[in-house]
């Protein structure tokens, strides 16, 4: 009998009292729908465990259960509480969403795109001053190596040889056009034209060639090391004032490194190497190195060594920033 | 079986009863079965206070209680023995509810929400700092300060919520000591004033009229002694108070006065037998300690909040550690993605926020007369169902006040408004002239002096409250009512009586010539029809026949019938021959004519609804609220108060009126046609759980008369038994279980006990049941502001966390830093929290249902609309300015891909971008830091968008109007003017990731704040288009 009352009266049990209250309000009446679904929903969910007979009581099984049936529910069709045809809708949708979605972003990356040359980057401010770098590099700045045991620095020439590759006479020749030195490279015309590149003979870094001494000096415990300045695109020394490279000892005893030779002897950059018009259309653009052959160096003890760029407009005392403007690195050389 | 008594059997009868009953005669069986029904229920909750019941001070005789108690009845206590018993006892005061100790209670706010989470990220972080030096011991300290940064907020929104809670708990406790109350005690021979709180058993304390009874008193002597015992039982009443034994129930017995009740008149002697705690009111106090405290709605979807975003993030965070640990990522790596997943999906500052959005509102609510004690109580009023509210004082105005007059054969209404200005009723006829005359002089109530400038309606009278009600009547319409007195000088009177049922007094004319004597009477209007022969029409006396008399008994039953307090007046001019100017009237004998005297008029009391009420009642039906009437009124009285402010509507019957319209019995009546019901409590009392329930479900108009205050304690748990979320207001301290028990308790402000007060959630300043429906309005708005803010926090997760798992998987430069994201948690976002709160309704959301208990307030259209629309094009838009940042520096997105391990690499200074150029690592961080800036400046734009799109969930914005809530726009610029800080003035600062951006780049994102924009009308569009509809279902959050 109650039960019946219950159902004319009001049809769920804990929000029953709700329905008899009056609704006015008709802009209220999708929330009522929206109601009555859940209700009908929760008197579903509520239908189960009623079945059972243990409609108390929140045991991990139950809990479990229920998860279950949240994941899969065998009698309504339903997974994660939508039917099939409830899911594929919400998938349409989804996907109608995300298509129009990525035509948006793709049509405004794409529009953005076309702003941003290809040749030229169109800020460089982050990449200057030139960071530096040496060459024979492998993860460690640190030149460890016993002049009799060629073991300990036959990577170092292995990988100068392989460095070097590029700069082989013939083929800078083949490639490169040996233009004037002294005075910059400057190639008027449209950004997308080819540029040519100057030679950068491997010759020119004499005794630091590996032409005349294969070993580049390290089996006479005089090392070669390159040093190369990072390529910026545009960027030119100032005028009549080539980029010179200097090396010292960095914390110590001065004495400790009694004379460098430089290659190129200017120990410079010559300008006809500037400006550098970018990857895409100076195709065979080969830095310019500058060798420091340490003749002379105190043996046996840790060396440590700074190079620096010196010229104007270059910045070579950055805290955070070893390899801007210069690069520290340390010689060990055990007889 | 030996059935213990229960605090909520014993009602006005009292447990003794049943406790003695049981033991004997089968008499009480079938109580017994009935009150079965109870027991169940109340077992878990209620404990037994049979210690109370122990009290047998009222039987013994004064010796017993010298020699009980070690005192003396005429001299006292020494000062000695009370010190002593003082310092055995305690002080005579209620302890205060148990506080929880506030370092447990600050400790809980460093560990509740989200910061466990936050501690397992900065322990992650040291964790990861271990692992980096044991690699290399001079690895930076980032991870260690990002370990440190994390505690830290941990710590201060911690030290934050814990300042807020105890913040809004001062609100209580400067709430006002009450002026400690004094007692006449008599102590070594001497009458002493010493504060209450000092009084121990066997004081000897006088009391007298206005008095509060300052503990539980045994009466020695009385003179004409009542008291007020409506916060203990329930009855409004006044009871006599003598020193006869009277009743085996303490409760019922005459000898007994209780602690916290009032005294009204007279005075008595009594001697303390029971003090502070262990006083009866004391006992059920601490019974509301006992009612468990149930968590809050806001608490339980706050929970549930933090339950999907601890849920997520940790489910995130494992699924990607295993894929990174399985396709050998370095474990470093995985754990920095973990913290970083964690701390990206964490909105740090988002619940220190709720509070202080809660806070606002309890603010606002304060101004509104609501003062919330507990900051979570302000969204459970919003979710509020049913009003279970008191009727005097919260409903009426709390004082009588002249409703109707009859006379002239005709009923005539008073306005009864608080003003009580214009009284419109036809004042030329002869015989109001005569009625105002009784009216004024029939009368022993006075203005206390010295208020001349007070508003009549609110002057201080001495008198009883219809005497009170008449006086104020007539000043209002006559003017001076004391100079009128004065005019008419009284010679004799009686005054009331209980046995006479009227009251009399005889006075010389205000016309000098006139010798006669005018003897004016009021009282219970049958007893005064009775004495009269004639009857006043027009201002000529008419013989009272049989068809007046009945004119008589309709409008007295009909003034009855609405619940008014009805009296009668008549009068008689004593004829100058038989009583001249000198004759002594002398009221023992009576030596005056007291029958075939002259019918004037009937004149109804009330105790009128406050006017803002019915409004207020109004206002709770279309917001779907059910307001049931719980009082401790005569029914009659109590349904014609819940008619006239709309708690039973004008159409709908109750079973009665059915019965009385068909003409039937009541049993016939199908009781589910009546929609109202009016429930005594006696009838309550006979009811089984299973009844209640099916009365408060089936009834949608309920009006409960002559309860108990206990009882209220079973229409609560009945309520909440159908799922409601009850208010329930109270002042006694026999409230206070209910008011514990209900999900907001509200206590009253002016007429509440302090018990009544710590017990509720609420305090009702003005005690008035229209701030409560202000209040709801309050609650309900926060609670859909919260939610706006939830969605405005859950978007910007999306571009937060996104960018880790495509760092992982497509490896490109870390798009955001972990301590960026902070930045926008705890910095840009934090103001725009707020700032919604501030938001105005979107529609009248009083006509609204209350909200359904899974209607969550973050739901799953919430969490959809949130991450996978606006939050999915607010990453987009962020990388499409990361990838620009890039580009325009050098590395195409093309370059990008796969780059991470190269890019992050310390030894590579010389890493070749997609034009050649080669870059440190060092300017390859900066770089990245200048993408973190970017990224965040394009989140920061972007939540501008999503900031005021959250300002409505259905409504178009330039609906609500862009400019209606100010707040917003101090959000927006906040968040502006901390971006532009954290790029431009902290830009340098290079262990905060920050750089200064290209000015460009900050307008990158607006072209997608504008979609999200565009793309939330139309969504919103769709909503108000198709209402019920698929989109609304899915959509609306």
């Amino acid at each position: 009998m109650r039960r019946q009352h219950r159902s004319r009266r009001a049809p769920t049990f804990p929000h029953g009292y709700r329905y008899r209250l009056d609704d006015q309000d008709e802009a209220n009446q999708n929330y009522l729908a929206d109601e009555e679904e859940e209700a009908e929903e929760e008197a579903r969910v509520m239908g189960v465990p009623n079945g059972q007979g243990q409609p108390t009581g929140n045991t991990w099984w139950q809990k479990l259960q229920l998860m279950n049936e949240y994941l899969w529910d065998p009698e309504q069709r339903m997974s994660l509480a939508r039917t099939g045809q409830s899911w594929s809708l919400i998938l349409v949708i989804y996907f109608f969403f995300y298509a129009s979605l990525a035509a948006v972003i793709t049509v405004c990356m794409y529009t953005l795109f076309l702003t941003i040359s290809t040749y030229m980057p169109t800020f460089t401010e982050r990449v200057k001053p030139p960071g530096v770098m040496i060459r024979p590099f492998a993860h460690s700045l640190n030149f460890n190596f016993n002049v009799s045991e060629p073991d300990t620095w036959q990577h170092y020439v292995i990988s100068l040889n392989g460095f070097l590759q590029g700069y082989n006479d013939s083929l800078q020749e083949e490639m490169n056009v040996d233009c004037p030195p002294g005075q910059y490279f400057i190639q008027d015309g449209n950004e997308d034209e080819d540029k040519k590149a100057c030679q950068f003979k491997r010759s020119f870094l004499k005794n630091c060639s590996g032409l005349e001494d294969p070993t580049f000096g390290y089996s006479t415990g005089q090392p070669c090391i390159l040093l190369k300045m990072n390529r910026i695109v545009g960027f030119r020394p100032e005028l009549g004032d080539p980029v010179k490279v200097s090396c010292k000892v960095q914390r110590g005893d001065e004495n400790d490194i009694r004379s460098i030779n430089y290659y190129p002897e200017s120990a410079s950059f010559d300008l006809r190497y500037y400006p550098y018009y970018g990857k895409l259309t100076h195709v065979n653009y080969t830095s310019p190195l500058v060798a420091m052959h340490f003749t002379d160096v105190v043996k046996n003890q840790v060396v440590p060594v700074q190079c620096q760029l010196k010229g104007k407009g270059i910045i070579n005392d950055v805290i955070n920033d070893h390899f801007v403007g210069r690069v520290i690195f340390t010689l060990n050389i055990e007889t | 079986f030996q059935k213990k008594p229960e605090m909520y059997s014993v009602e006005l009868s009292g447990t003794k009863n049943i406790e003695k009953t049981d033991k004997g005669d089968g008499k009480e069986k079938h109580r017994d079965l009935k009150s079965k029904g109870w027991n169940c229920r109340r077992n878990h909750q209620i404990q037994e206070i049979k210690e109370e019941l122990n009290l047998n001070d009222h039987k013994l005789s004064n010796e017993d209680l010298e020699n009980k108690y070690g005192t003396n009845i005429v001299t006292g206590l020494s000062s000695a023995r009370a010190a002593n018993l003082l310092a055995r006892d305690g002080p005579n005061a209620l302890s205060p509810p148990k506080e929880t100790p506030e370092v447990v209670k600050f400790l809980k706010q460093l560990v509740g929400g989200f910061s466990i989470l936050l501690w397992i990220g900065a322990i992650l972080c040291w964790i990861a700092y271990g692992i980096q030096y044991s690699n290399d011991p001079s690895s930076s300290l980032d991870n260690v300060y990002l370990g440190a940064v994390l505690v830290l907020v941990v710590i201060l929104t911690g030290i934050f919520a814990y300042y807020q809670e105890a913040k809004s708990t001062n609100i209580m406790a400067s709430f006002g000591k009450m002026i400690p109350q004094q007692a006449l005690v008599i102590r070594d021979a001497e009458k002493k004033t010493i504060p209450s709180e000092q009084l121990v058993v066997g004081d000897i304390v006088e009391i007298k009229g206005g008095d509060q009874i300052p503990a539980d008193i045994r009466l020695l002597s009385s003179q004409g002694c009542k008291v007020d015992n409506s916060s203990l039982t329930g009855e409004s009443e006044p009871q006599s108070r003598s020193c006869d034994f009277t009743d085996d129930n303490p409760l019922e017995t005459k000898n007994i006065c209780f602690y916290s009740t009032t005294c009204l008149e007279g005075a008595a002697t009594g001697m303390v037998i029971n003090t502070g705690d262990s006083t009866i009111i004391g006992q059920i106090a601490s019974l509301a300690s006992g009612v468990g405290n149930e968590k809050t709605p806001i608490a339980i979807e706050i929970e549930h909040f933090v339950h999907i975003v601890a849920g997520v993030s940790v489910f995130i965070g494992i699924i990607f550690f295993i894929i990174t640990v399985s396709i050998k990522y370095p474990v470093l790596d995985s754990i920095i993605f973990l913290i970083g997943v964690i701390v990206a999906n964490v909105p740090e500052g988002l619940l220190a926020t709720v509070t202080v959005s809660l806070s606002l509102t309890a603010k606002r609510m304060a101004k509104k007369n609501c003062l919330v004690k507990n900051l979570e109580a302000v969204e459970t009023l919003g979710s509020t169902s049913i009003i279970c509210s008191d009727k005097t004082g919260t409903l009426t105005q709390n004082r009588m006040t002249v409703a109707h007059l009859w006379f002239d054969n005709q009923i005539f209404t008073a306005d009864t408004s608080e003003e009580h200005s214009n009284q419109t009723f036809d004042q030329s006829s002869g015989t109001w002239a005569s009625l105002s005359k009784i009216i004024t002089l029939c009368n022993r109530a006075e203005f206390k002096p010295g208020q001349e400038n007070v508003p009549i309606m609110k002057k201080t009278v001495v008198g009883d409250a219809s005497e009170t009600a008449l006086l104020k009547f007539s000043e209002v319409i006559l003017g001076d009512v004391m100079e009128i007195r004065k005019r008419n000088r009284k010679v004799a009177e009686i005054p009331f009586n209980s046995i006479n049922k009227f009251q009399l007094s005889i006075h010389e004319m205000d016309d000098p010539n006139d010798k006669r004597f005018l003897m004016v009477m009021k009282g219970a209007p049958e007893r005064i029809l009775e004495k009269c022969s004639t009857i006043m029409i027009n201002g000529q006396e008419q013989p009272l026949d049989q068809s007046r008399a009945k004119a008589f008994y309709t409008a007295y039953m009909e003034l009855g019938g609405l619940g008014e307090r009805v009296l009668g007046f008549c009068h008689l001019y004593l004829p100058a021959d038989e009583f001249p100017e000198t004759y002594s009237f002398d009221v023992d004998t009576m030596n005056f004519p007291t029958s075939n005297l002259c019918f004037v008029g009937l004149l109804s009391m009330i105790d009128p609804p406050r006017s803002t009420v019915p409004d207020a009642v109004t206002k709770c039906r279309s917001a779907g609220i059910k307001v049931i009437m719980v009082t401790g009124d005569h029914p009659i009285t109590a349904k014609a108060i819940a008619r006239s402010v709309g708690i039973i509507s004008a159409k709908s019957e109750t079973v009665e009126d059915i019965a009385k319209r068909l003409n039937i019995a009541m049993e016939q009546v199908n009781k589910w046609d009546a929609k109202a019901a009016v429930v005594t409590g006696m009838e309550l009392k006979d009811m089984s759980q299973e009844q209640l329930d099916e009365l408060l479900a089936n009834h949608s108009e309920i009006v409960f008369a002559r309860t108990s205050p206990q009882q209220k304690l079973i229409i609560v748990e009945g309520c909440q038994r159908l799922g409601a979320v009850v208010a329930v207001t109270g002042d006694g301290v026999n409230d206070s279980p209910a008011l514990k028990k209900a999900d907001i308790g509200i206590a009253m402000g002016i007429v509440g006990s302090d018990a009544a007060k710590n017990a509720a959630d609420m305090v009702l300043l003005d005690d008035n049941f229209a701030s409560i429906v202000t209040g709801v309005e309050e609650g309900r708005l926060i609670f859909d502001n919260l939610k706006k803010t939830m969605a405005y926090t859950l978007t910007k997760n999306m571009a937060m966390v996104l960018p880790f798992m495509l760092y992982t998987i497509i490896e490109f430069p870390l798009p955001i830093a972990t301590v960026t994201t902070l930045f926008i948690d705890l910095g840009t976002d934090i103001i725009p929290f707020i700032a919604l709160a501030y938001e105005k309704a979107e529609r009248d959301i009083m006509n609204r249902k209350p909200r359904h208990k899974n209607d969550r307030l973050v739901n799953k259209p919430l969490v959809l609309y949130s991450l996978l629309n606006i939050g999915v094009i607010v990453t987009l838009g962020a990388f499409v300015v990361y990838f620009t940042v890039y580009a325009q520096a050098g590395f195409r997105p093309s370059a990008l891909i796969g780059l991470r391990v190269k890019w992050e690499n310390n030894d590579v200074n010389d890493l070749e971008d997609s034009y050649g150029q080669e870059w440190t690592r060092y300017q390859r961080q900066y770089l990245e830091w200048t993408g973190y800036t970017a990224f965040f400046v394009a989140i920061v734009v972007q939540q501008i968008a999503n900031l005021i799109i959250r300002k409505t969930r259905r409504n178009s914005i330039f609906h609500q109007g862009l400019f209606s809530n100010k707040i917003i726009w101090v959000g927006i610029a906040s968040q502006i003017i901390i971006a532009l800080i954290l790029s431009y003035g902290l830009g340098s600062v290079t262990t905060l990731n920050c750089t200064m951006l290209r000015a460009q780049y900050w307008f990158m994102a607006v072209p997608y704040a504008i979609l999200i924009w565009v793309y939330d009308e139309v969504r919103k569009l769709f909503i108000r288009l198709y209402p019920g509809g698929w989109w609304d279902k899915n959509m609306y959050y």
